[in-house]
């Protein structure tokens, strides 16, 4: 992102010099200082880019010049306030062997109507900045010759004189005062990557944005209490509730080889680093771990291959590597449908001759069925089958026939579509599928579902509104189980949690109290079920594109009108709100959303007939396309 | 042994027992080559008779006895001074010459006896007919008398004391402190040799057994997982060789058959030591690591070379065969040891090695030459998967031993040619070729440029300068996966990575007048890693010699010399496995300066004296850069060193001698400088084995003269 910035100020200069001399014409004006382009400023500002062209030191004391434009390359002037923050970054292993890299802050200084500094706006978008003083001894620092130092700009989030809002802005810049580049780094994590779940984060007044400001003051020689050093602060606040587990390094520290740090998490182990997710761990007192003074010793055991060997999810996807459900067939008879499973092991390309019961690394194998996408099925109660427990009725080589019976199939649906969901569990040791009689180690199946008419499969069937991808973004890949094994949040978790869940007619927010999907996923995000009290949503909720996906016309399923089979809410005192009221006021709750809701048709705990009646006139103007259109009403990126 | 039918006439015969004998080692055939090739067709042998030499009949040469102080209060001094006894010490010495009237002659020598370095000598015989000699000779090196330790040894053992309390890092062992105990590293040899030669009139035969038994103590790492100890490892171990050779000539030709046997036997099979340590993991409590294993090596070579004409052919064959069969010990003694796949090693490994070289001369003033050299080490050793048991701790699966086969080939073609009676000029082109297994390159090729220009500017000054360039590169880098964390992708080891090298080397020497010599040299060598981008980048070496004698009169000799070098070498790391992001410049030096001075027949020819003083300093210094410089400690040795005595002739036969030995020493190793055996968590050291000392050696002999 840093570099795209910055190779566009490159272009602009020869883009800036056309511009003068177009502007100048034979005119003797005054033309821009070479590598100094002027051009007119900057009226409209969506975002901020700055640039450094240098630091400068003139007797110990530092003078940063930079430039800003917009992002049409367009200077910026009259910026009326900033930040700036300086600090040192310590090499890896200098302060002991096997310390990992540390920031040492020095300073922070603001200018606005008052400057610590000398602050200069030279009118054509160039900017200079001089600190105080020498950093050399701020904060009892020692300025050491040919370290890495950083300098970070805050502005933004006030406005140029003639109130041009500006968008509140880090930029920070590393470098050496021996030559140019730094000779060593610490670029771990892209803010991107944070951001993936967390949307827009921000700290301390909304005013510091970027990792790489976070840590020149969340260091050790800057904050007192050593937990708030930033990995162990970062580390310690996703240990609660963190979407998906913790095992997985790379959640956060994602594998991208333009961080030239990327890879710490795995190369550079020491104590306060693993520390804080191995919480039990008393490293000096040798508690839960043999004795450690210090971060010497740590690679000699831990070395990258080890850790992530130990964080990988490789042993599960060579377990699951080696099985795979298929249903190959199902017809519905009545209630009861009668389908073909296929078991084979993908690794091999082999089919398991022997069906689910036979086989003895199957701790867990499944089947639900539900009848009905239409009308988001007819029951809450799908019916089910243990394959690990039950004798096919017929079949053999490998092909294995099994009946589920019971469905809810009313006659005016028998032409429907119905869904046969898959969960299970399969015994292994490391990354090989082992007999459960020797083994308590599982691994859980990814579930799937496959949909199907009264006389064969189906490709199509209930409509998709999130995908295990958009959840996967911040859960991981199917890596959430509920009740166990379920973890196709796509299309599994809806064959239950359906709209023949009811809603209980005294909560204060009904859509809380009820586990039909939409509103029990729409309100555990948003924090507002009792049983879940301490969810607290990393992002910005409103993105209804985190979760939700497009449909085949590239619309995001969020948007109104609602899909035909979406039903009413129902109470558990014989009570409907109508449907698209129940989705928005499981967010909106306020009477004033709710008043305005009724006074556009909706129905809140009224019949049945009455919320089914298609009063509501949601779409007139927050329809797809319409002037209060709900994908341009929410934060949505 | 005793035996050897040496009277046998015929040479077939003869070649047949050599072989049989099985013998004889060392490669140092330069006997086949030497003076006998010259022609000699022309030569009058019986005018280099020496007319003054006068064969007197009787015992001749002088018996001495000594008695000297010694201070050993550090033993490093004993390098210097060949004892490390501390105070009074005595020594025999002797060189005792008797000769009967048949020619028979006896030598007996003995040099410092009763020394650790003592050595002597009989060696009797009939000189250029045959000889028998029985020799001894003591070696030693004196390491340390001050590593700090708590073990005490016990056979194999290093035992801990019995009320030690084990600690999970060195801080926390509360005895430690109270437990440690000085304890001497030195290794001393005692080298018995028994040799016999006979020369017959076309042949020469050598037979040379020699035994050496070696004790003492060196350093040892005992490593449990991640905590080490240094230890006392006992040394008593011995080494038998035998050779033999022999050697048939004729007018143009000469032919030989040498081989030798040896054997080395380890009293100890295994290092065990307690743990000082609290486990960390399961029941570590005992560590072993096996010693040295028991092993045999023979060779047999056959030389031969043809000559006339000027044209010259040798040629040499050789095999060898190293072998050991030491049973293995268990893969770990901390819990069941899991199974070996066999009870030893049975390892072979055969080498071969083959020379071919052509020397001739085609016209007045330019000779020309050709070499070609083979050498292939075939590790016969059957391939097994051993258990790993990480530092006795835990299983980590197996691996394989690998062979490190080696097949080297060498062409070498040269020309010199001599402009004038004072100028030539030599040069030639060489071509190394190298074939490996089991590592990061399958082989390696190497091109070098050499010349020599030899110039003799006047009957005083000579001078030449020779210089060398060469070309190393190889097959594709692929780093062996065979190590259990992988190699940087950037990196290339220094030993088979691409190199650029260029080597000078200017010569001047002096030797005008009879009382003065001198010469000088200046030399410079650099390393070019041009292909590294992580490891070894760049050695440069620089350096000269100066040195000269003056004999002042018939009686008075003095000399000096000087000596300097520089090396410096430059190497790039990477702490992300990816491009290098720390640079690392070690810069050594070294001075060596001297100057002596010889007095004889001072006081009426009865008084000599001789003075020498010597200076050296080696250091090391090594910067490591990663934007900001972090240099290393310390690392030298300096040394003042005067060497002195005064030999007075009391009587016709009778002289004492006074020897002074004074040694000013200092080094330092950052490893250990200023460190206590706590000092390091997870290592328990022996402290600070840093030298600081001035020690004095005074000595006394009386010698008679017989």
């Amino acid at each position: 992102m840093k570099l795209i910035t910055q190779s566009r100020l490159h272009k602009s200069i020869p883009l800036g010099l056309i511009a003068i001399l177009a502007g100048c014409g034979g005119d003797d004006g005054n033309s821009g200082n070479p590598g100094e382009p002027g051009g007119p400023p900057a009226t409209e500002i969506a975002e901020l880019n700055i640039a450094v062209n240098d630091v400068a030191f003139d007797a110990g004391i530092a003078t940063i010049n930079y430039r800003i434009t917009n992002e049409q390359d367009e200077p910026v002037v009259g910026i009326p306030s900033a930040t700036y923050i300086a600090a040192q970054l310590l090499p890896m292993g200098y302060t002991n062997a096997g310390n990992a890299s540390q920031w040492q802050y020095f300073t922070s200084e603001s200018c606005s109507n008052v400057c610590d500094g000398e602050f200069i706006d030279h009118k054509n978008g160039q900017y200079s900045y001089t600190f105080s003083g020498a950093f050399d001894g701020m904060n009892d620092i020692s300025f050491m010759s040919g370290a890495t130092q950083r300098v970070v700009i805050k502005v933004g989030g006030d406005a140029l004189p003639d109130g041009t809002a500006l968008p509140m802005t880090n930029q920070h810049h590393d470098w050496q005062d021996k030559g140019s580049a730094p000779a060593y780094t610490r670029n771990l994590i892209e803010m991107d990557t944070c951001n993936s779940c967390h949307n827009d984060l921000a700290f301390h007044g909304s005013k510091y944005n970027e990792v790489e400001t976070c840590v020149t003051c969340h260091n050790l020689d800057k904050v007192s209490n050593p937990d708030n050093v930033f990995a162990p602060m970062v580390h310690g606040k996703h240990l609660v509730g963190f979407p998906v587990s913790l095992a997985d390094c790379q959640t956060c520290h994602a594998a991208d080889e333009t961080l030239t740090e990327n890879m710490n998490w795995a190369r550079v182990p020491t104590m306060e680093a693993c520390g804080s997710c191995h919480t039990n761990i008393d490293f000096p007192a040798g508690q839960g771990h043999p004795t450690q003074q210090d971060n010497s010793n740590c690679v000699a055991c831990h070395n990258a291959e080890w850790t992530m060997s130990a964080h990988s999810q490789a042993d599960t996807d060579a377990v699951l590597g080696q099985f795979n459900v298929e249903i190959v067939s199902a017809v519905l008879t009545g209630t009861t449908v009668e389908l073909a499973v296929r078991l084979s092991n993908p690794a091999t390309n082999e089919v398991y001759t022997e069906s689910a019961d036979k086989l003895n690394f199957v701790n867990d194998l499944r089947i639900y069925a539900n009848w009905g996408v239409s009308v988001d099925y007819t029951t809450r109660s799908a019916r089910s089958i243990k394959l690990q427990q039950t004798a096919p009725i017929s079949g053999s080589d490998g092909l294995f026939t099994y009946q589920i019976s019971g469905l809810t199939v009313p006659s005016e649906l028998t032409a429907g579509i119905g869904t046969l969901a898959i969960q299970g569990k399969l015994c292994s040791d490391d990354d090989m599928l082992a007999n459960c009689a020797e083994t308590d180690n599982t691994t859980n199946l990814k579930s799937s579902h496959q949909f199907f008419s009264a006389m064969a499969l189906s490709d199509t069937g209930r409509r998709v509104v999130v995908t295990n991808e958009t959840c996967g973004s911040c859960h991981g890949d199917q890596q959430l189980n509920y009740h166990g094994s379920r973890n196709d949040l796509e299309g599994q978790c809806q064959v239950c949690h359906n709209r023949n869940m009811q809603a209980e007619a005294s909560a204060d927010n009904p859509a809380a109290s009820t586990a039909d999907y939409k509103h029990l996923v729409h309100t555990l995000h948003a924090g507002s079920r009792e049983s879940y009290p301490d969810i607290n949503y990393p992002g910005n909720i409103g993105n209804c594109a985190q979760c939700h996906t497009e449909d085949d016309a590239g619309v995001l399923t969020a948007a109104l009108p609602l899909d035909s089979a979406v039903q009413p809410l129902a109470f558990d005192d014989g009570t409907f709100t109508s449907p698209t009221a129940a989705i928005c006021s499981a967010c909106h709750t306020s009477d004033t959303s709710m008043s305005h809701m009724t006074q556009q048709g909706a129905v809140f705990k009224g019949s049945e007939a009455d919320a089914t009646a298609g009063t509501e006139s949601c779409s007139t103007c927050h329809g797809q396309g319409a002037t209060y259109d709900v994908l341009s009403v929410h934060p949505i990126k | 042994m005793k035996t050897l039918p040496f009277h046998i006439n015929k040479p077939l015969q003869l070649s047949l027992i050599a072989l049989a004998i099985s013998a004889s080692i060392t490669p140092a055939l330069a006997d086949g080559y030497g003076l006998q090739s010259a022609n000699r067709d022309n030569a009058k042998v019986e005018k280099w008779q020496c007319k003054r030499c006068v064969t007197s009949s009787g015992f001749s040469g002088s018996v001495g006895v000594g008695a000297a102080y010694n201070d050993a209060s550090d033993i490093h001094f004993g390098n210097t001074s060949g004892t490390d006894t501390d105070g009074a010490v005595g020594h025999l010495e002797a060189d005792v010459n008797y000769t009967s009237a048949t020619g028979y002659q006896t030598l007996i020598e003995a040099d410092k006896l009763g020394y650790d370095t003592g050595s002597a000598k009989i060696e009797t015989g009939r000189p250029g007919q045959y000889q028998i000699a029985l020799g001894y000779r003591g070696l030693a090196n004196y390491d340390t008398n001050a590593a700090l330790s708590p073990y005490r040894n016990s056979g194999d053992q290093l035992v801990l004391p019995d009320s030690w309390q084990t600690g999970a890092t060195t801080g926390q062992m509360p005895t430690l402190n109270a437990d440690v105990t000085d304890t001497t590293l030195k290794t001393l040899r005692d080298r018995f040799l028994l040799g016999a030669d006979y020369k017959g009139s076309f042949y020469k035969a050598t037979i040379n057994y020699q035994h050496e038994e070696r004790q003492g103590k060196r350093s040892f790492s005992g490593n449990l997982l991640t905590n080490s100890a240094m230890l006392a490892q006992p040394i008593d171990d011995s080494t038998d060789e035998l050779a033999a050779k022999i050697y048939f000539n004729g007018k143009g030709w000469l032919i030989g058959i040498d081989s030798s046997f040896s054997q080395y036997k380890n009293d100890h099979q295994a290092i065990s030591w307690n743990s000082a340590f609290t486990p960390t993991f399961g029941a570590a409590y005992e560590g072993q690591s096996a010693a040295s294993p028991d092993n045999k090596a023979y060779r047999v070579g056959a030389n031969a070379q043809l000559s006339g004409n000027g044209h010259q052919v040798l040629m040499n064959l050789s095999v060898a065969s190293f072998t050991q069969d030491q049973a293995f010990l268990p893969a770990t003694i901390n819990g069941p040891s899991p199974a070996l796949p066999a009870s030893n090693l049975d390892g072979q490994v055969d080498t071969t090695d083959m020379k071919l070289k052509y020397s001739g001369r085609l016209a007045r003033g330019l000779s020309v030459r050709a070499r070609y050299d083979y050498s292939d080490r075939d590790n016969k050793t059957t391939l097994n998967p051993y258990p790993q048991v990480i530092t006795d701790s835990y299983y980590a699966g197996t691996a394989v031993n690998p062979e490190y086969d080696r097949t080297k080939q060498l062409v070498d073609v040269g020309a010199k040619y001599r402009f004038t009676r004072s100028m030539y000029i030599d040069g030639g082109y060489r071509y190394d070729h190298n074939d490996y297994s089991d590592l990061d390159r399958d082989s390696l090729q190497q091109n070098t440029l050499y010349a020599k220009l030899n110039y003799r500017i006047s009957p005083a000054w000579s001078a030449w300068i020779k210089a060398t360039a060469s070309d190393r590169t190889g097959s594709a880098y692929n780093a062996v996966t065979t190590t259990s964390s992988p190699s940087n992708p950037y990196l290339r080891k220094s030993y088979l990575a691409d190199r650029e090298r260029q080597e000078y080397k200017l010569n001047v020497a002096y030797s005008g007048s009879e009382a003065f010599s001198a010469s000088a040299n200046v030399h410079a060598n650099f390393d070019d890693y041009d292909d590294t981008q992580v490891g070894l980048t760049s050695v440069d070496i620089q350096g000269y010699d100066i040195s000269a004698s003056y004999r002042v009169n018939e009686d008075f000799n003095i000399n000096a010399y000087l000596n300097q070098d520089w090396r410096d070498s430059k190497q790039a790391g990477s702490t992300n496995f990816g491009l290098p992001n720390w640079y690392a410049n070690t810069d050594e030096q070294s001075t060596l300066v001297g100057a002596g001075l010889d007095y004889q027949n001072l006081f009426d020819s009865k008084l000599n004296l001789g003075l020498d003083y010597s200076y050296s300093d080696g250091q090391s210094d090594t910067d490591v850069i990663q934007g900001l410089t972090s240099p290393y400690g310390d690392y030298f040795a300096e040394k003042h060193n005067i060497n002195a005595f005064a030999k007075y002739q009391l009587a016709e036969k009778m002289a004492l001698r006074f020897d002074w030995i004074f040694e000013n020493y200092k080094d330092s190793d950052w490893l250990n400088q200023g460190l206590a055996v706590d000092s390091i968590p997870n290592v328990l050291i022996f402290g600070d084995l840093n030298h600081d000392y001035n020690a004095h050696y005074f000595g006394l002999t009386f010698s008679y003269q017989l």
